[in-house]
């Protein structure tokens, strides 16, 4: 008996490490993706992000590294929405063989200027479609794991579930003539739909276009007009902007709000749950009073 | 009578072949001496190195207590942007540079100075003019009103006739006869043979090596003239270190 | 609208129009007399060049510590010091000429500071995070500017005379005197300060636009560098302030909207000015008598 129990361990510790080799490689367009990813597939796969914390997915630039994780990838995850205007080029050139995995499909978009607004995710109920999606993706290619990834996304689903419960909560707390904020970046499009909390931004979606002074001009007087409490700084673009226009109107400087990218392991979003759970902190300490 | 300057055995060159090789002697003061030779013989590099310029390659240069900044220099080509927005005024007003440096101001003194620097030459009226409306003659003009202003002790013109007018040439080289008058030492690197013998008491025939050195008549003989001559124009690349040797021999 | 409300209006109403009215005000005392040696020196292009030769500085401040603008800064002004000097250095002691020496130095410098950039693993465009707005001048940011113009000035008055000298007739100055080559690393250093501190505030387009165009018009008007340069100053203000109205009224970009006002005012100088314009040139009016 005893002989027997030793071989069966011997077994499955042999068993193990071809277990782990089984891992799914699947590549994610950036980090808030990377992390939804991560969350569903668990140890089952190894995810890489093209796009790393605290970088810009709009105006990325591949490098040659990132053609050759493509390639031995079983499953290239992307945003979509035209976010990752960068890929199409990099797919063709890695001459890929990865599925490639819209993680919005089924998401109604709304409208930015000319083109469709990108930033779904800043929605939660937008995340848990993201989420359906990254799971069927997975148990498709791997259709062994099913039931992992089955559980998994359930799991996730729950604490997103109440996460959105939070958010609601919060903004409740808030006094609804206060819910209105500006901020550079026209990320939370799907953040005002579905919270009901409005955006208003001097510049355009991506971080490249430049105000004309009008455009200013016309935001100080909404600003005064409205009474409008604070505005927010966005990781990645100019700060003193924001801060010229706090100073005129009278608003508030409430802080940052990450949008496009997690930071990394030392900053307040290393996840896509704290990524929000630090938004709606942000914005309940500066529109609550 | 003293000298004003002194060659020390001293050789210039570029890359280590030598241009002027060997030069040995002395410039009194108040002298007034022609530097001739052939195309290539080595003047202009002899004048670059006594306005320190070039360094030599061997030898020295002593200047009796002189600072090569207070020699007046011009050179064969002048380098100048005849673009720039500069009038004639201010173009020959930088010859004070040694007395007023950067801050001086240009007083009444000065102005006066330059008034008559510019009647020297004969550019009466040309004051604000900008610099590139002049002709060639005018600009070699406008360069002599600025060696005057310089008021140097030392001199050193290279080829300052060529390609001038006959008036202006006449006009100045009365200019440097008018220098040498004044006791000023001036050396003069010139093609015209004929001109040389009829204004310059000195001459130093030069062929990278010095030919003959002293007085015009003597110096300007057809033997000597022959055998600057013979000097070969181009570098050897071929030739070995030199070691030092009779300077006789010409090429 | 009255006149007044659209000349005037704009600027009583709104401070952020006020400080970057002041803004422009301080970089033409600056840069326009800058611009105008650079353009009579032949090296009009140096400021893009420079725009790129400060990212190793950058990149180097930002791999130390972080996103912190000013350590970025203070890197970026090294960064084209070192290379504004060295070029400067290489042109005058080799037989290789200032535009080459100047080329191969940032272009080197380009490439090291795109390298230790990937290092660190981000595609964050340092470039960018450190081009700043003229619509978002601080307190700070207005002071650095207005210090900087006050230290150009003064410097440009203490090294003119040289630098006159030495860009007409280098030679000349070089026998008479040894302040030639510390006037022209002085003025590069100054090049340098104006572009970097330029470049922070309001971005590479207005801090580079500034200080050429206004040279380029200045040279229509003007036969004598004193005249030039006030000429300059003076057309650099005007397209400041009539940019800004312009991108007060319409949609378009500060900065590109006093660029180009600068480049009708350089149009309108090539046909009509005074000195080698194209229509005094093709029209020159019956000669003098003498």
């Amino acid at each position: 008996m005893r002989r027997l129990c030793l071989i069966l361990v011997v077994f499955a510790l042999a068993a193990q490490p071809s277990r782990a080799e089984d891992r799914l490689d699947v590549v994610a367009s950036f980090s808030i993706l990377a992390d939804l990813v991560k969350n569903v597939g668990g140890d089952r796969i190894n995810v890489v992000s093209l796009v790393g914390p605290n970088g810009d997915v709009h105006v990325y630039t591949p490098a040659p590294s990132d053609a050759k994780t493509n390639a031995e990838a079983k499953i290239l995850f992307i945003n979509g929405l035209g976010l990752e205007g960068w890929l199409p080029r990099l797919v063709q050139s890695a001459g890929s063989k990865a599925m490639i995995a819209t993680a919005s499909d089924g998401v109604a978009p709304l409208q930015l200027g000319s083109a469709a607004d990108p930033h779904a995710w800043q929605s939660v109920p937008n995340v848990r479609i993201y989420v359906a999606n990254i799971r069927d993706a997975l148990s498709s290619a791997d259709p062994a794991d099913e039931a992992v990834y089955r559980a998994n996304a359930d799991r996730y689903l729950k604490e997103l579930d109440a996460l959105d419960a939070e958010v609601r909560a919060a903004i409740a707390k808030i006094p609804s003539d206060r819910r209105k904020v500006i901020t550079t970046h026209n990320a939370f499009g799907y953040f005002a739909a579905a919270y009901g909390i409005a955006f208003l931004a001097p510049v355009g979606v991506s971080t490249e276009t430049e105000p004309s002074a009008r455009d200013i001009a016309v935001l100080i007087r909404q600003i005064k007009l409205e009474k409008i409490p604070a505005v927010f700084l966005e990781n990645l673009s100019d700060e003193r902007l924001i801060r010229r226009i706090a100073a005129e109107t009278g608003a508030k400087v409430g802080g940052t709000l990450y949008s496009d990218s997690l930071t990394d392991e030392k900053g307040p979003a290393p996840t896509y749950i704290d990524l929000m759970r630090h938004n709606i902190k942000a914005l309940t300490s500066a529109l609550g009073n | 009578m003293a000298a004003q300057l002194q060659f020390n055995d001293v050789t210039f060159g570029y890359d280590r072949h030598p241009a002027v090789h060997h030069l040995s002697g002395e410039v009194a003061r108040g002298a007034l001496l022609a530097v001739v030779g052939p195309n290539g013989a080595g003047k202009s590099t002899l004048f670059r190195g006594m306005v320190g310029i070039l360094k030599p390659l061997s030898g020295a240069i002593s200047l009796d207590g002189l600072d090569t900044r207070d020699i007046a220099y011009l050179p064969q080509i002048a380098e100048i942007d005849r673009s720039f927005p500069i009038t004639v005024f201010d173009f020959v007003g930088s010859g004070l540079w040694r007395s007023t440096g950067l801050f001086g101001g240009i007083g009444e003194a000065q102005r006066k100075r330059i008034d008559k620097a510019l009647a020297a030459v004969g550019l009466t009226g040309f004051e604000n003019r900008t610099i590139g409306t002049l002709s060639g003659g005018q600009l070699q003009r406008l360069l002599f009103a600025r060696l005057v202003l310089q008021d140097a002790r030392l001199i050193v013109l290279d080829e300052p006739f060529n390609a001038i007018d006959e008036r202006t040439s006449a006009d100045l080289l009365a200019l440097v006869k008018h220098w040498h008058a004044e006791s000023r030492t001036v050396i003069a690197a010139l093609h015209d043979i004929e001109l040389v013998r009829a204004h310059f008491p000195q001459t130093l025939l030069l062929a990278r090596e010095p030919v003959a050195w002293g007085a015009t008549a003597q110096v300007l003989s057809a033997e000597n003239l022959q055998s600057a001559r013979r000097m070969c124009e181009a570098f050897d690349d071929s030739a070995a270190a030199c070691v030092i040797d009779p300077p006789s021999r010409a090429a | 609208m009255s006149l007044y409300a659209a000349l005037v209006a704009p600027f009583t109403d709104f401070e952020f129009m006020r400080r970057a009215l002041a803004a422009v005000i301080a970089l033409s005392l600056g840069g326009a007399p800058i611009g105008v040696f650079l353009m009579l020196r032949r090296m009009s292009l140096v400021g893009d060049a420079m725009a790129h030769a400060i990212l190793p500085g950058a990149a180097i401040a930002f791999l130390l510590y972080g996103l912190n603008l000013l350590a970025m800064i203070f890197g970026g002004l090294i960064a084209g010091f070192l290379v504004a000097i060295l070029a400067g250095v290489v042109a005058r002691s080799t037989g290789l000429k200032e535009d080459a020496s100047l080329a191969t130095f940032y272009l080197a410098s380009l490439a090291l500071g795109v390298s230790i950039v990937s290092i660190k693993g981000t595609n964050i465009d340092l470039l960018h995070v450190l081009f700043g707005n003229i619509l978002a001048m601080d307190d700070q940011t207005l002071l650095a500017i207005a210090v900087n113009a006050t230290i150009t000035l003064v410097v440009l008055a203490v090294i003119f005379r040289p630098l006159v000298i030495e860009s007409v007739d280098p030679l000349f100055l070089r026998t008479v005197s040894r302040a030639g080559t510390p006037a022209h690393l002085a003025f590069l250093a100054l090049v340098v300060i104006n572009l970097v501190s330029g470049f922070q505030a309001l971005g590479t387009l207005l801090a580079v636009g500034l200080m050429i165009l206004p040279a380029g018009i200045a040279r229509f008007w003007a036969r004598e560098i004193t005249g030039m340069i006030c000429i300059a100053v003076a057309s650099a203000m005007l397209s400041g302030y009539a940019g800004l109205v312009l991108s007060f009224q319409t949609r378009i970009p500060s900065g590109p909207a006093i660029i180009l006002v600068a480049a009708v005012l350089y149009l309108a100088s090539l046909l009509f000015g005074s000195v080698g314009g194209v229509l005094r040139q093709l029209f020159p009016g019956r000669h003098l008598e003498a």
